[in-house]
């Protein structure tokens, strides 16, 4: 799995040992040429063309938002509230039992309003991000390939409905490298309530060597575990364990050179050092003036979870981390049972961090180098079942919407539309690998030369390809 | 200095450095493949090949595309692609642009570099006759050194290299030696005495004694049961949202661990975990019944979502999962794809899929009475189901007149009659869930009594598990068979995996890629089961088979030399890596089935081979290293780093505090609020310190309860069967080794035992804590830098300090 890399940089230490890139030159290899081909797997890399923004933000909506009460108004589901809905001509066999039964068409307990110049309409759950709409662009035509959890979180992270591959913070990791190397590249902010299906995975670095991984901070007590040295160790003692192991390992690598992964594991004790000091300083919240805090809604308990890791996020971006991904709890917008009230929950949850983070961004100059987007793993369906007593949707892989902002993002716009019942994407249809295409795109990445090869074949984020949302571009 | 040694590296490249036709690979991987992914994959990928030609693969540049065969290896003067990039051939390459003169340097000179193909000899469909015929034993091939081989692997290895003008690495020194068996065979550092005699023993015999020794340890089990309970998925609880325990899914485990030490025939081991309850062997006897109703365990391994919304689907998803697991784990085999379309790239239909699965269509989960067996101290397991019994009791007890406690309180704060309406509500919702009272704002909530009533529910809990986990029942499987139920459930192909989109019905029958025609198995009939999985354990478990044995001796061979011959464990098939030394990989197959598939012959088979003995370090390392860099010519033993399990162990072994107890229900571990609270549908009792200390593989395995220094140091994944570690180095793991628990408590333990062992001097105690994690004394160097702490600190406290860094040491945590 990991050959590859450990062969590179085997490579590269050997002959950097006996004369460095002179020989390489002399030897006729181009090693320029070969992607990752450095010391460090994760120092900056220059990008296929030119970035439009240097970090991303992924504000991810666990469980599912749905499309029609949020930012695809569908005044035909308040026509036809409550009569028959036809799903004889749908194939949808996740929960064949759920559509066997009859259904009822539910209208939208939400209002809609135009906003901002644009005049992009958004529902009522979104008072705070709808003074944002100018910065955003809806796309209302996005489909999953896959309408379970598990299959459609995957997705939306790695491309794949399956387990296996790398997150798309790793892709991006491994094509650009990062600024700061006292950070991790890839920072993960799940929900620690409630973490996604498959936790670590979900961030994972697959079949890309493990330097890629994101690395999970956490929004109460120690933000990495085991980051602070052992209660009632002194500074003193510490330096002195520090020291020796330093000669220890110094010592043995001198004799055992040809093992790259010896210098490798003194690689990274030194970055956990340098962790040491620079991530409490870098997340120390407390320290933000009030109105900061206020702005992200922190002294509310019902934001405070997003609202930190918001902040969080905004703070990481600034000091040069390249991939920021945040997760709402698991399957916390699954409204099956109760569409307004689960969604209200979470849009009360949500909201006031997110235009937070958005008006932070802009106010600090960061939002045109920063590329952010809003999505869960799928839509969700126009019905209700019929002999359910409260109005839920349940899930609907064919159409979602998705928000953009920031840099490289033509803000204002609305792309694709939906059939009258919001049930489908029929213009514009993009799926999430076009999604992911375009997130590749404004970091100054081609989607079809960002390649690893393993198992046999050339592996990319988007498989065989994914189109970017020019739509969106500004 | 550089010129004269670079002048020396290129002599040594273009004298003894003729490629060979399977290098082009690898000078494709390095050379070429960088380039071409750079300036010419965006049109010429798999997926967007222009003029049919994707340059993706060594292979693909070989088919070429519309104009024909893209290079011409050894040749870059006849390559099209050379002369499309020249601009000899129109329209030039890249199109609209040029190739940067020194990318066309490297590509000529690569090309050029490449062994010419006399005959195209390795065409796939000829890798997929060799491996779907069963193995014979090949000639052993005579080695020019013959005096380096000390057994037939060598002469296979040998054979290989010298056809290359290389040579095999000198042995290893015996402390790297014992050091390599024991963290190789039983998962522990061996001690000082152990390495002193060892070293001093000039029995020609004693690398094949010692061998011996560790293979008869039973804590050999206890390693090597973890590679197999990581193909095998193994947990204790369900995964998914609810993620429910398994009592006694710990049987399993332990059936595992005595297979091992027991040495049972691998076709036997098959046998008994797809089929335990269908086996007739000569092999076993009737006590082993319930022994074999455990070993069942194997098909119950997979997550369970218990509260699926289609029984239909969770259904499917078992035999799906079932079906994909068996043929990965015994065949090396990626049948997984060909549940929704035919195999891309192994000659596997998807109906073989549904036929495959048609094996298991009778299979129903199940808890079945299984008494213990003599393995598993029935005696002792009846003990502690008593005691736990009694405090179930007990504990109920308490649990009543906490209530009764509480009732009382509650009648007396909102001054009720004893018999109010209001009352009966209350006491009624007790026994409902605890969210409901979250939410209330009573006083009585934030009282005492509550609390001591939550605790008493607590407890409860905390000891019906226990209790629960000392019950003689097994986590198995039964097929379902009439009267019980009207039919065997018919199996059909269902289009894209699609439940609802039923095609054709199939009947149970083997792959037909491996048997050469699809004809329907031949079912034995077994009374009040179906027959299916023993005929399917029997044709997997046959020395006829020309998979089973081939991909169980390579995963033995992975877990002592760090990759496998093949070095995709679990596929064999096309798009897996190749092997290495297909005759020496047949070789071991025909020798384990002679062997009557004792893993443990094999063990002493590699083990005692000079190959294994090798040292990681070889003189000519730098040509080496550029000619084969994986490695795969075996010129030098590979590098080993301590798994997770082990270094755990490890650690609590050099403190004294490793509590060898063996067998029965595993230990919860103490772990962080973040993974062990919160969760809706049980709560994580950490069991008593004594038996926390137990190896690792006696650890409690909830699926979402993953403990993170275990998790850091690339512990198996859970979730689905994992037939090869990852081995990651990032900054989280000396975070845990610096600052973690595990080695800063133990470090004070072992200081301790360093100074009773050793003393009273530094320098002896400095030497002793050396020979403990290192196995050798520290050299006048290390010994001055450890000194230094002594004069900084109080002796134990430096004693502890040098504890925690040879703890983290490279030299500890790597194996030469």
């Amino acid at each position: 799995m990991d050959f590859n890399a450990s062969r590179r940089s085997f490579l590269y230490r050997n002959l950097t040992g006996v004369g460095g890139l002179a020989l390489m030159e002399l030897m006729g290899r181009d090693l320029r040429g070969a992607p990752n081909f450095t010391d460090n797997p994760l120092a900056p890399k220059p990008p296929h063309h030119p970035a439009k923004a240097k970090s991303c933000i992924f504000l991810t909506m666990l469980g599912g938002v749905s499309q029609v009460d949020t930012f695809d108004p569908k005044p035909a589901l308040k026509k036809f509230d409550g009569t028959a809905m036809d799903w004889s001509k749908e194939k949808t066999t996740d929960q064949p039992a759920l559509f066997a039964k009859p259904r009822l068409i539910t209208a939208s307990p939400f209002s809609f309003q135009k906003y901002g110049h644009c005049g992009t309409e958004v529902s009522e759950l979104f008072p705070n991000l709808a003074t944002c709409v100018d910065d955003l662009a809806v796309v209302r035509s996005i489909q999953a390939d896959n309408g379970n959890h598990p299959a459609a979180v995957f997705q939306i992270d790695t491309g794949f409905v399956t387990p296996g591959s790398p997150s798309v913070g790793a892709w991006l990791t491994y094509g650009l490298g990062t600024e700061n190397q006292n950070l991790p590249a890839f920072v993960a902010l799940p929900d620690f309530r409630s973490i996604p299906f498959s936790g670590a995975q979900q961030w994972g670095s697959g079949f890309l060597p493990a330097s890629y991984q994101g690395t999970v901070l956490r929004w109460k007590g120690e933000a990495i575990r085991n980051l602070r040295s052992p209660e009632g160790l002194s500074g003193e003692a510490q330096s002195s364990e520090r020291e020796l192991l330093r000669g220890l390992n110094q010592d043995y690598l001198r004799d055992h050179f040809t093992n790259p992964d010896l210098q490798a594991r003194i690689d990274s004790y030194e970055l956990a050092y340098r962790m040491q000091t620079e991530v409490p300083a870098v997340l120390d919240i407390e320290r933000e003036p009030a109105s900061v805090r206020e702005m992200y809604g922190l002294q509310d308990p019902v934001t405070e979870s997003f609202g930190k890791r918001c902040l969080m996020a905004r703070k990481l971006v600034e000091h040069g981390v390249r991939y920021v991904q945040l997760y709402t709890p698991s399957q916390s917008w699954d409204a099956h049972i109760d569409i307004r009230k689960n969604h209200l929950k979470n849009a009360q949850e949500t909201d006031k961090p997110v235009a937070a983070l958005i008006k932070d961004l802009k106010q600090r100059g960061l939002l045109e180098s920063t590329l952010l987007v809003w999505m869960g793993e799928f839509g969700r369906t126009p019905d209700t079942p019929a002999d359910q007593k409260t109005k839920g949707r349940d899930h609907n892989p064919k159409a979602m919407s998705v928000w953009f902002a920031g840099g490289g993002i033509k803000g204002g716009t609305v792309v694709g539309a939906t059939d009258d019942l919001g049930l489908k994407a029929v213009q514009d249809v993009y799926r999430v690998r076009d999604v992911h295409a375009t997130i590749l795109d404004v970091m100054g990445l081609n989607d079809m030369r960002l390649t690893y090869y393993y198992a046999g074949r050339n592996r990319r984020l988007t498989d065989t390809g994914g189109k970017r949302i020019s739509q969106i571009l500004a | 200095m550089t010129a004269v040694k670079v002048f020396a590296l290129l002599a040594c490249l273009s004298t003894g450095a003729m490629a060979q036709p399977e290098d082009n690979q690898a000078i494709f991987q390095n050379k070429i493949l960088p380039v071409l992914t750079e300036n010419c994959a965006a049109c010429h990928s798999v997926s967007t090949s222009q003029n049919g030609l994707a340059v993706t693969s060594y292979d693909a540049l070989l088919r070429g595309g519309k104009h024909g065969q893209a290079i011409v290896p050894g040749s870059s003067q006849t390559s099209l692609l050379i002369q499309y990039i020249r601009g000899e051939k129109t329209p030039q390459m890249p199109l609209g642009g040029s190739l940067p003169p020194d990318r066309l340097a490297a590509l000529t000179s690569a090309i050029d570099q490449m062994a010419p193909i006399v005959a195209h000899t390795e065409s796939r469909d000829e890798y997929l006759e060799w491996l779907l015929k069963a193995p014979k034993a090949p000639a052993i091939p005579a080695a020019a050194n013959a005096g380096a081989v000390t057994n037939p692997i060598d002469a296979f290895v040998l054979a290989k290299l010298e056809s290359r003008q290389m040579r095999p690495a000198p042995p290893a020194d015996r402390r790297t030696l014992i050091r390599r068996a024991y963290f190789d065979l039983i998962g522990l550092p061996p001690t000082p005495e152990e390495v002193a005699a060892f070293v001093a023993d000039h029995d020609p015999q004693a690398w094949p004694k010692l061998i011996d020794r560790l293979l008869a340890d039973p804590r050999y089990g206890e390693h090597w049961a973890r590679h197999w309970l990581d193909l095998a998925r193994y947990a204790e609880s369900d995964g998914f949202a609810i993620d429910g325990e398994r009592p006694t899914a710990w049987r399993y485990r332990d059936y595992v661990i005595r297979a091992f030490n027991e040495d049972k025939p691998y076709d036997l081991f098959i046998k008994e975990q797809l089929a335990g309850d269908e086996v007739k062997d000569s092999r076993e006897s009737e006590k082993d019944a319930s022994e074999r109703l455990v070993a069942l365990g194997f098909l119950r391994m997979a997550t369970w979502e218990a509260d699926a919304t289609s029984q239909q689907q969770l259904r499917q998803d078992f035999l799906n999962e079932t079906t994909g697991t068996t043929a990965s784990v015994f065949l090396g085999l990626t049948v997984g794809c060909a549940q929704c379309h035919n195999h891309k790239y192994d000659p596997i239909p998807q109906r073989d899929f549904y036929r495959f699965q048609s094996f298991f269509a009778a299979t129903a989960v199940d808890e079945l009475p299984a008494p213990f067996v003599a393995g598993e101290d029935p005696a002792g397991m009846k003990k502690k189901y008593r005691f736990y019994e009694d405090q179930v009791d007990l504990a109920r007890q308490q649990l009543e007149s906490r209530k009764e406690t509480l009732k009382a309180r509650f009648i007396e704060s909102k001054h009720l009659q004893p018999d109010a309406p209001a009352v009966a509500e209350f006491m009624k919702e007790l026994n409902v869930a605890n969210a409901f009272f979250q939410e209330r704002t009573d006083a009585i909530f934030k009282e005492d009594v509550w609390k001591k009533y939550l605790e008493a529910k607590d407890e409860l809990k905390r000891v019906e598990e226990l209790e629960s986990r000392y019950r003689p029942v097994a986590y198995s499987v039964k097929d379902l068979v009439p009267p019980l139920v009207p039919e065997v459930p018919p199996t059909y192909i269902l289009r894209g995996g699609d439940l609802s989109a039923k095609a054709e019905k199939v009947e149970p029958g083997v792959l037909e890629c491996v048997l050469g025609k699809s004809e329907p198995a031949q079912i034995p009939f077994r009374g009040d089961s179906t027959g299916r999985r023993i005929a399917l354990a029997e044709w997997i478990a046959s020395p006829a088979n020309p998979l089973t044995a081939r991909v169980m001796v390579n995963r033995i061979w992975q877990y002592h030399f760090g990759e496998g011959l093949v070095r995709t464990p679990s596929d064999f098939g096309k798009n897996g890596a190749k092997p290495t030394h297909p005759e020496l990989l047949d070789w071991l197959a025909t020798q384990f089935v002679e062997h009557k598939w004792s893993i443990k012959a094999m063990h002493r088979l590699m083990l005692t081979s000079a190959t294994y003995q090798q040292s990681t370090s070889h003189p000519d390392w730098k040509q080496y290293a550029d000619l084969d860099p994986g490695n795969e010519l075996l010129w030098r033993m590979n590098w080993g780093r301590l798994e997770a399990e082990v270094l755990r162990d490890s650690v609590l072994a050099l403190s004294g505090r490793l509590n060898p107890e063996r067998g029965g229900p595993g230990a919860l571990l103490d772990a962080p609020a973040d993974v062990a609270e919160g969760f809706e549908f049980f709560k994580w009792f950490p069991s008593d310190e004594a038996e926390q200390h137990r190896r690792t593989i006696y650890t409690f395995q909830r699926r979402s309860v993953v403990n993170p220094m275990l998790d850091v140091f690339d512990a198996a994944n859970i979730a689905a069967t994992c037939p090869q570690r990852n081995r990651t180095t990032v900054a989280p793991q000396a975070l845990t080794l610096m600052n973690g628990d595990l080695t800063n408590r133990e470090a004070r333990y072992f200081a301790e035992r360093v100074q009773k062992e050793a003393g009273p001097t530094p320098a002896a105690e400095i030497d002793r804590a050396f020979e403990l994690v290192l196995s050798r004394a520290p050299s006048q160097k290390e010994r001055g830098q450890a000194l230094a702490l002594y004069s900084k600190f109080a002796p134990s406290e430096a004693l502890e300090h040098l504890g925690v860094v040879l703890l983290n040491t490279n030299e500890f945590l790597f194996v030469e």
